[in-house]
């Protein structure tokens, strides 16, 4: 498989609020990031697939292509895509078809600049009909949240320990990204704020249990497996790559209890990567919510539907960095997550990806998992455009498995 | 919204809930498309129109909303949540509506979730002052609350009529109401007003009737508080009851606002009346609305003083041949150019000529019109079973009633400012309302109308056998509306607040 796509390097910003500088500057920063991690010079570039959200609205840039042409004086293909994994995705594909050996893929989003107003930019683009009828970002994931107990007959006690669960979550990825000197927020907190945030709220989730809004951007160097070693002794292998659709208009989707969207791509790039499911040790899903975490590992597979809450509860009692399922060792979200990492929301895929790569190089410092005393093997990442309207699944792994 | 074209293509879909139904595999889709996605090409042509507007839906699943996105910010906090129609086949996003949630209120959505709740037409969101109004009817109200659901089922006509009259009619008022002085006035939610009451008015009116909305050929609305200065109200209540034939994405019918202060509608009653009685006319059925979200200055400022009585509310009436449930016999109108009540373009709050607003203005007027349709008819004040009048405060009605020679029992039931306030263009309409509600057979009524500016309209109507009858269709009355344990009453802070909508 010589046209097997590599991760030869990545790079990201810090995320958080990037107040002085233009969206591009945090681009050109990734980018330095991930070509001295390589010693790729931009002359090498053969395309770049980029990825933004938001940047016409929140920064006013259309052909956010040609500020890249102008900073980096490059005239090769440019192509925008709303998520990272997006942009990943097809590059991957003109990788394979050989149309193009060396390929950067980044994001940036710049969401403080429209602080007042993006929630209703987010809400409006996210789930119009929702947006019309009073519907706000984080009151999907409430109704989601709802319709799962409901569905899964979670009641007295019981209701209790899921509603822990989710917290438990929250306190986790704080922790996680306390070790993450990329990450929005720096600070400890306990069940105690999560708890205190949801009463304040009158319902059932709080300020402690949605991701934040964020400035910053990603990016990462993508080569066909036979160019990889020319730049790094450790190239990441595109293993699986896949994605699927659901309706936009939350309410109208058949189940409201989960993302249908990730359970197609994620069985396809399953049998894309050619592995089983328990080989995967760690896993960066899209927790734009303490239930999107819960629902994500669901919705992969990890658990059956209506129980990934008693494993949350159950390994977080006397957290270790993982949760337990099927009797196996899950990292999931060690950079923190979107909660705490932070969420710009077109360069969130690829502070995903560069944690997975990351982990699977043995490189993350303070956060590097080991399983059974060894690196993990595989690792996947999960990113959602939307409230799970196009799921985006990304195999990763540290070698080619031969057929 | 600063797109009139997206603003147009999300009213016309949500003012009604457009929604549709595949007719070869029976799944329905919100909203309205022009193929199943289950069926494919084969299916083109084949998707039936739906409408949910006359639905009731359930409440699946609710959240508290107390940080809204901007735009709906004035509603405070809200109840918001999925809504699933015809068992499941249709689910929608919504919000409840009419519904006050205090700061430190704890809502217990498990109570709201599995209730049945009725779409309602509302203001969607807020915009600056300069921009069209964006509406939508994924707004509901509990069914089990203010508004019970009332089926809208078109009947045949089982009898025609020589002249024409009143082939039934409907009142919208809220379920919000302040209370002084022993007077209670009803009051708009943050997200009603002139235009969105017409609306629900009208759809009561229809239901009332039972005819298909489609026979209707003409709608007038009465109103002297429409938001706009330029912009019909009656083009939006045609669209979103759908009168007239559609044809594409417009309505074969003729609809018109008229002003002249509170008897904008009223006036319209014999144009109505003599448009179905035509003798070559296609228009089967003609409505009328008068609706109004009164205004006044806050007490204390110049023309406060009407701010003891003002209203909110909409009347809507259906004139045909058919199936009537009072005959129009006759009527007598006054006009004079007589500064009593005005309101120049572009400011709030109307004025009015204080003491002369009595003598000169109202009282002349009204017994001029209504003495002299009793002249024409032959008819003695004894002769008349009820006699209405606009009430712009609650002494008017009765002085006049009393120089005219009627009794007590012949107008006192017709006396609604005392629970609604002075609505305006609504307020006579809504007097006949209650006449209506209770009236028997063959009994005879006099509704005299009055407009500041000035001038009277007073018809003589005469109820047919088919009033009791049809009353069955009507669970919303004016005594349900009146005596109803869901009526909120709130302090006026923040009825002000309320009054100046989104």
């Amino acid at each position: 498989m010589q046209n097997n796509p590599a991760i030869v390097a990545v790079g990201r910003t810090k995320f958080g609020e990037h107040y002085g500088k233009k969206p591009e500057q945090l681009i050109e920063e990734a980018w330095l990031t991930a070509s001295n991690e390589c010693s790729l010079e931009r002359k090498n570039l053969e395309a770049c697939y980029l990825s933004d959200c938001f940047l016409p609205i929140t920064n006013k840039l259309g052909l956010e292509e040609g500020f890249l042409s102008e900073l980096t004086q490059l005239h090769v293909p440019m192509e925008v895509t709303s998520s990272v994994s997006a942009a990943l995705l097809a590059a991957c594909n003109a990788i394979k078809a050989g149309v193009y050996n060396t390929v950067l893929v980044g994001g940036i989003e710049k969401m403080t600049d429209r602080w007042d107003k993006i929630r209703d930019d987010l809400m409006l683009l996210e789930d119009p009909w929702s947006y019309y009828a009073g519907g706000t970002p984080e009151a999907n994931h409430e109704l989601m949240l709802r319709a799962y107990i409901k569905k899964h007959n979670v009641s007295g006690d019981d209701l209790d320990k899921l509603n822990l669960a989710l917290a438990k979550i929250s306190v986790k990825n704080h922790a996680q990204a306390l070790k993450n000197k990329f990450a929005q927020f720096h600070r400890r907190i306990t069940i105690e704020h999560v708890l205190s945030a949801r009463k304040n709220a009158r319902k059932l989730l709080g300020l402690y249990d949605f991701a934040p809004i964020s400035d910053g951007a990603s990016a990462l160097i993508l080569t066909n497996a036979s160019l990889a070693n020319r730049f790094t002794d450790q190239p990441i292998y595109v293993l699986g790559e896949s994605s699927a659709t659901d309706f936009i208009t939350f309410p109208s989707r058949r189940d409201l209890t989960g993302f249908s969207a990730t359970r197609i791509a994620m069985k396809k790039a399953l049998k894309m990567a050619e592995i089983p499911l328990i080989d995967i040790g760690i896993a960066e899903v899209y927790d734009q919510s303490t239930v999107m975490e819960l629902i994500s590992i669901e919705d992969l597979g990890f658990c059956e539907a209506g129980t990934a809450w008693r494993n949350i509860r159950g390994t977080c009692d006397n957290y270790e960095g993982y949760y337990e399922v099927n009797g196996t060792k899950l990292f999931v979200n060690t950079n923190g997550g979107l909660k705490a990492d932070g969420n710009p929301i077109g360069a969130t895929g690829g502070a995903q990806i560069f944690e997975v790569v990351k982990q699977l190089k043995n490189q993350a410092g303070d956060r590097q998992v080991m399983i059974d005393n060894n690196i993990p093997k595989f690792g996947c990442v999960q990113e959602l455009e939307g409230f799970g309207t196009k799921a985006y699944i990304t195999i990763l792994g540290g070698e080619i498995i031969e057929q | 919204m600063s797109s009139e074209p997206i603003e147009r293509r999300v009213s016309y879909i949500g003012d009604t809930l457009r929604a549709c139904r595949c007719s070869i595999c029976g799944q329905e889709y919100f909203d309205a498309r022009d193929y199943c996605g289950n069926c494919g090409r084969k299916s083109f042509g084949k998707m039936q129109n739906i409408n949910l507007f006359y639905d009731k839906g359930k409440l699946e699943f609710c959240t508290l909303v107390n940080e809204p996105t901007n735009k709906f910010r004035k509603l405070g906090s809200y109840i918001y949540g999925i809504i699933s129609f015809h068992d499941g086949k249709i689910r929608v996003p919504g919000r409840l509506t009419d519904q006050i949630i205090k700061e430190d209120e704890l809502v217990d959505f498990s109570d709201l979730e599995g209730r049945e709740v009725i779409p309602r037409f509302r203001r969607r969101y807020s915009v600056s002052a300069t921009e069209v109004i964006p509406t939508i009817s994924l707004a509901f109200t509990l069914a089990d609350e203010y508004y019970p659901h009332q089926e809208y089922k078109i009947v045949p006509s089982s009898k025609e009529y020589d002249t024409p009259g009143i082939v039934g009619y409907g009142v919208y008022t809220s379920r919000f109401r302040i209370k002084e002085n022993r007077i209670e006035r009803a009051v708009p939610f943050i997200d009603e007003d002139s235009v969105t009451a017409a609306v629900e008015a009208g759809k009561m009116a229809l239901i009332h009737s039972a005819i298909d909305s489609s026979l209707v050929g003409k709608v007038y609305v009465g109103s002297e508080s429409n938001p706009y200065a330029v912009k019909p109200i009656a083009s939006k209540v045609a669209q979103v009851l759908r009168l007239g034939k559609e044809e594409e994405d417009m309505q074969a019918v003729d609809a018109i606002d008229t002003e002249f202060a509170c008897k904008a509608a009223s006036s319209m009653f014999k144009d109505a009346a003599s448009l179905v009685n035509y003798y070559d006319s296609e228009i089967k059925y003609a409505m009328v609305i008068g609706s109004d979200n009164s205004q006044a200055a806050p007490k204390g400022c110049p023309g406060g003083e009407l701010d003891d009585f003002v209203g909110f509310g909409g009347s809507a009436y259906i004139f045909g041949k058919t199936d009537l449930i009072a005959k129009i016999e006759g009527w007598y109108s006054i006009t004079s150019d007589t500064p009593d009540f005005w309101r120049r373009d572009g400011q709030p709050f109307p004025l009015h000529g204080g003491r002369f607003t009595g003598d000169p203005a109202y009282f002349k007027h009204v017994k001029k019109a209504t003495e002299k349709l009793m002249e024409k008819c032959n008819l003695k004040p004894i002769d008349i079973d009820y006699f209405i009048t606009h009430q712009p405060n609650p002494r008017f009605p009765v002085k006049v009633a009393a120089q005219l020679g009627f009794k007590e029992d012949q107008y006192s039931i017709s006396l609604q400012v005392n629970k609604f306030g002075n609505t305006y263009s609504g307020c006579s309409p809504i007097g006949l309302a209650a006449v209506l509600d209770i009236a028997k057979p063959e009994d005879l009524i006099i509704v005299t109308s009055y407009g500041s500016g000035a001038g009277s309209d007073s018809y003589l109507l005469r109820t047919t056998s088919q009033i009791r009858e049809k009353r069955e269709r009507q669970k919303i009355n004016i005594k349900s509306q009146t005596e109803n344990q869901f009526i909120k009453f709130v302090d006026y802070t923040t009825y002000r607040r309320l009054k100046l909508g989104m």
